[in-house]
């Protein structure tokens, strides 16, 4: 049933859901409590800019949230055998490789123990919005990464999560201990015309640990979807994020880090390649909440065709958080005259000892560059190509090497296709 | 349009129904709160058009109808009763009537900054007129000679209906947004310049040299229209506290540049910290045309004021240059808009402000580029200064951009008065406290250069007194 757009399940729906899946009681639980904030919810507020720019109605998936988790088994990606992944598919258990269960990190069905409700809460509240909630509702695939303590893994985790449903509600916790150190790469791609994918990733970085995170978007056309990436960074802990998006229709994605304790430090990477029709939204939020705290944000957008960004960004340092230092910066480049780039950086800084700035540009490329390597013989689209890459070369150079190559490509692959669309 | 029928009937009987011979009698007795009947007796009182009168009525319907923002501070704004103010006062009355009440540390404060005892009476609204007149009558014979019209607003509406109704409402329209439909509704008093086309105004224009009453209101109605390669420079309020009883202060200003003028608005607002300063104000800027807007906010209890230029010509030209001052229990919610409306226009937006204590300023901001304005520029810079570790600043800017040929920039830096600049004066024998007034006095100095210098003088000093005894 849907209300203005907004499914509403009932609590039998939840309960086949919870079976279908094979829960206990604690899990059950926190579905039924997310399920009543849910419905109270209204749709978010358009006069809110988070929501300004993008219609909540198109990415939140129909009917189908609830039904429809049998699916065939050609759905199922191959699972690459040299490196560690794991599969996450909608209505099954994660399926792990031989590379990944010999990393040394418990990985497990989410709510495969209690803990995961409490560590969940404090990066995903249910709290935090009707999308949110949602997937608190109605996640159909999850995943506990637990990094004991001092464990450090030189492979990247890469966790797989094809959008083969109709509604996928994929829910990832990551909680890396005192003085570990992972690197996690988290793909969303696949999926056709009318798939939603509604996605909540947390994760919790303990004292002076480390964790690197990887989150690439690459959808295929037609697949709207909403994924929040949440984090908790403790002293002197830090967190890195490389986020690439390049493809769905219309996408939205939230990226916040909570600075919890001194010391801790964030860093965010993010790469949007856009063409076509493409609508990208990207929401990130770095919150000091507490003093002597880092954070910096580089986000970068291309877009050519029709394709349209809106990215907002908030900084924010609380009362107790003094000697925080925060930047931010956002830089568009637009490629045809018909993309379009919405930017509203913005601060909200309740003490005065603190260092702050924030910066965003928006601008065509530039000719005499692309015009000089015209005049060394280089063709104009593969001109154009590589100024694109190197604009978006130094927001790459902050992204751990173990993965930079992935990243790459995923970057020139989708530049390539955008070069053959006029 | 059942209310539109309403209001007819309203005109039609009114004189029946409520009978009185004498609005003045009658104003002087007015209730507080905003009805269709407050908004009849402000129209009869005025004895306005018919079509003015409409107007009114329509823009109290929207202003009824609309929401209360949720955006800014929405707790101030939701504790403003509307039911408690009066919509329409003499200006004898809202001010204090007796210099006695005045309080004294607005007193002081007119002490300090060196102004008259006449002028201080004027501005703490004892007196209605300040005493100029030996001053304006010279200006106004000068202004005459060009052609130039310069009233208050009321006195346009009646002496040149045509260019007022011509132009009315086209910047700003009453349903712009709630506040503007409040005054709209209820507007009373403000400016009204015509200059001529190819005439340049010399000296600047001044409200207070307006020998007229009004032009301190609550609910003032500005109006300025520059014809083609014509330019003026106004300027309205000063640095002196304005003292009111009355909290509320919404204004509405309308700006209209043609082809190659030049306006240059000057805003200083001292309001005494019990108001709520909730300004519209929007210019046009037509083909090759300039609009400069510096705004200086520096009391109230909550400013919300976003000066705006949308350039609609070619070549057309935008800045808005503002510094705020939020002391205690201040907060500052300004900042400006920039619509690109015209291939190759270019905009600048400055903005400075403070925070002292627990003060809070923001810059909230808008640039926006239509589709097909190709060769825009526009750069956006924010500072802000915080003092003390309750201060809060925010900076909230918004880019849309619907070109790709264009250039936008936008920068911001938060940061607090630095320890070593104070440091490093102290070392060369200047007190902590001289120390600071300088840095502070350096931060707001591109601001203050462009003021004329009677006003570059006072607010120096303003900003000495505000300083005092601050700890860093």
């Amino acid at each position: 049933m849907t209300t203005e757009g907004k499914p509403v399940p009932g609590k039998s729906d939840v309960r086949r859901l919870s079976e279908q899946l094979g829960e206990g009681e604690a899990a059950l639980n926190a579905r039924l409590a997310a399920l009543s904030t849910y419905r109270a919810r209204d749709l978010p507020s358009r006069v809110d800019h988070l929501w300004r720019y993008t219609n909540p109605v198109h990415l939140l998936p129909g009917d189908s949230l609830l039904s429809n988790l049998s699916l065939p088994d050609t759905t199922t990606t191959s699972l690459p055998t040299d490196e560690p992944a794991v599969l996450l598919v909608p209505g099954r258990a994660p399926l792990l490789n031989k590379a990944a269960e010999a990393l040394g990190l418990t990985i497990a069905p989410l709510f495969s123990d209690d803990m995961d409700a409490e560590a969940l809460g404090v990066t995903t509240p249910s709290e935090a919005g009707l999308f949110a909630s949602l997937n608190a509702v109605a996640w159909n695939t999850g995943l506990s990464v637990r990094v004991p303590r001092n464990l450090r893994t030189d492979l990247p985790l890469r966790l797989l999560i094809p959008a083969v449903a109709e509604s996928c509600l994929p829910r990832v916790l990551v909680d890396v201990a005192e003085g570990a150190d992972v690197t996690v790469v988290e793909e969303h791609f696949g999926g056709k015309e009318g798939h939603r994918v509604i996605g909540t990733t947390g994760i919790l970085v303990g004292q002076g640990a480390r964790a690197k995170h990887v989150v690439v978007e690459r959808w295929q056309e037609g697949v709207n979807g909403w994924l929040s990436v949440q984090s908790r960074v403790e002293r002197d802990g830090s967190y890195q994020l490389a986020c690439a998006t390049v493809g769905g229709s219309r996408v939205k994605l939230e990226l916040g880090a909570d600075l919890a304790g001194q010391g801790a430090r964030s860093e965010m990477a993010g790469v949007v390649l856009g063409g076509d029709n493409q609508f990208l939204d990207h929401h990130t939020r770095h919150r000091h909440l507490c003093g002597h705290t880092w954070s910096n944000i580089d986000f970068k957008v291309a877009l050519t065709g029709r394709a349209r960004s809106s990215y907002t960004g908030l900084i924010r340092i609380e009362e107790d958080a003094p000697g925080s230092e925060a930047l931010q910066e956002n830089r568009n480049l637009l490629l045809s005259d018909t993309a379009r780039a919405d930017s509203v950086p913005e601060l909200e800084i309740l003490t005065d000892d603190v260092s702050c700035s924030h910066g965003a540009t928006a601008a065509p490329i530039d000719p005499q560059q692309v015009f000089y390597l015209q005049s060394r013989g280089i063709a104009r689209d593969e001109a154009v190509r590589l100024v694109v890459q190197g604009f978006l070369e130094s927001t790459l150079d902050m992204v751990p090497t173990a993965v930079r190559a992935d990243l790459d490509r995923v970057v020139v692959e989708r530049l390539a296709q955008l070069g053959e669309s006029p | 349009m059942s209310s539109t029928r309403n209001i007819a009937d309203l005109n039609q009987d009114y004189r029946d129904r409520y009978g009185f011979a004498d609005p003045e009698e009658f104003l002087l007795k007015a209730p507080k709160g905003l009805s269709h009947e407050v908004v009849e007796m402000i129209s009869r009182y005025k004895n306005e058009p018919e079509w003015m009168n409409a107007y009114r009525h329509e823009a109290l319907d929207i202003f009824l109808a609309k929401p209360m923002p949720r955006w800014g501070d929405s707790e101030a704004l939701d504790s403003i009763d509307f039911e408690d103010i009066h919509y329409y006062l003499k200006s004898s009355e809202g001010a204090a009537n007796n210099w006695d009440d005045v309080p004294e540390n607005i007193k002081n404060t007119f002490d300090r900054l060196g102004i008259p005892e006449a002028e201080q009476k004027f501005l703490a609204g004892v007196t209605a007129q300040y005493e100029s007149e030996v001053v304006y009558h010279s200006i106004d014979e000068d202004l005459k000679k060009q052609g130039v019209l310069f009233t208050d607003m009321d006195t346009a509406l009646r002496e040149h209906p045509d260019l007022v109704r011509k132009y009315w409402a086209t910047v700003i329209p009453s349903r712009d947004n709630k506040f503007s439909a409040l005054n709209s509704a209820v507007w009373s008093g403000g400016s009204f310049i015509y200059v001529p086309p190819h005439t340049k105004v010399e000296i600047p224009l001044q409200a207070y040299f307006r020998i007229n009453a009004e032009n301190m209101g609550q609910f003032e109605r500005t109006l300025i229209i520059v014809d083609e390669g014509a330019s003026v420079h106004y300027i309205e309020g000063c640095t002196a506290p304005v003292y009111s009883t009355n909290s509320l202060h919404s204004a509405v200003v309308e700006l209209v540049a043609l082809k190659g003028a030049k306006i240059r608005y000057t805003t200083i607002q001292n309001w005494s910290n019990n108001i709520y300063n909730l300004v519209t104000k929007r210019a046009h800027a037509h083909e090759d045309a300039v609009i400069e807007w510096v705004d200086g906010n520096i009391g109230s209890k909550l400013t919300m004021k976003y000066p705006a230029v949308v350039l609609l010509g070619e070549r057309a030209h935008g800045e808005v240059l503002s510094i705020a001052y939020a002391g205690d229990d201040q907060h500052q919610d300004a900042g400006a808009k920039m619509i690109h409306a015209a291939p190759n226009t270019t905009s600048r937006i400055i903005s400075k402000s403070i925070s002292k204590n627990n003060g809070r300023s923001s810059y909230r901001g808008l640039v926006k580029v239509n589709r097909g304005c190709h060769g825009c520029r526009t750069n956006v810079e924010c500072d802000a200064l915080l003092m003390g570790d309750q201060a809060r600043s925010d900076t909230y800017p918004t880019m849309e951009i619907g070109e790709n040929d264009v250039r936008v920039e936008h920068e911001a830096r938060v940061s607090k008065l630095a320890d070593e600049q104070i440091f490093y004066l102290q070392s060369r024998g200047i007190d902590p406290d001289q120390a600071r007034l300088m840095i502070v006095n350096g931060f707001i100095e591109p601001f203050v250069r462009e003021l004329p210098m009677e006003y570059a003088v006072e607010l120096n000093r303003l900003i000495e007194l505000e300083m005092e005894g601050s700890v860093g």
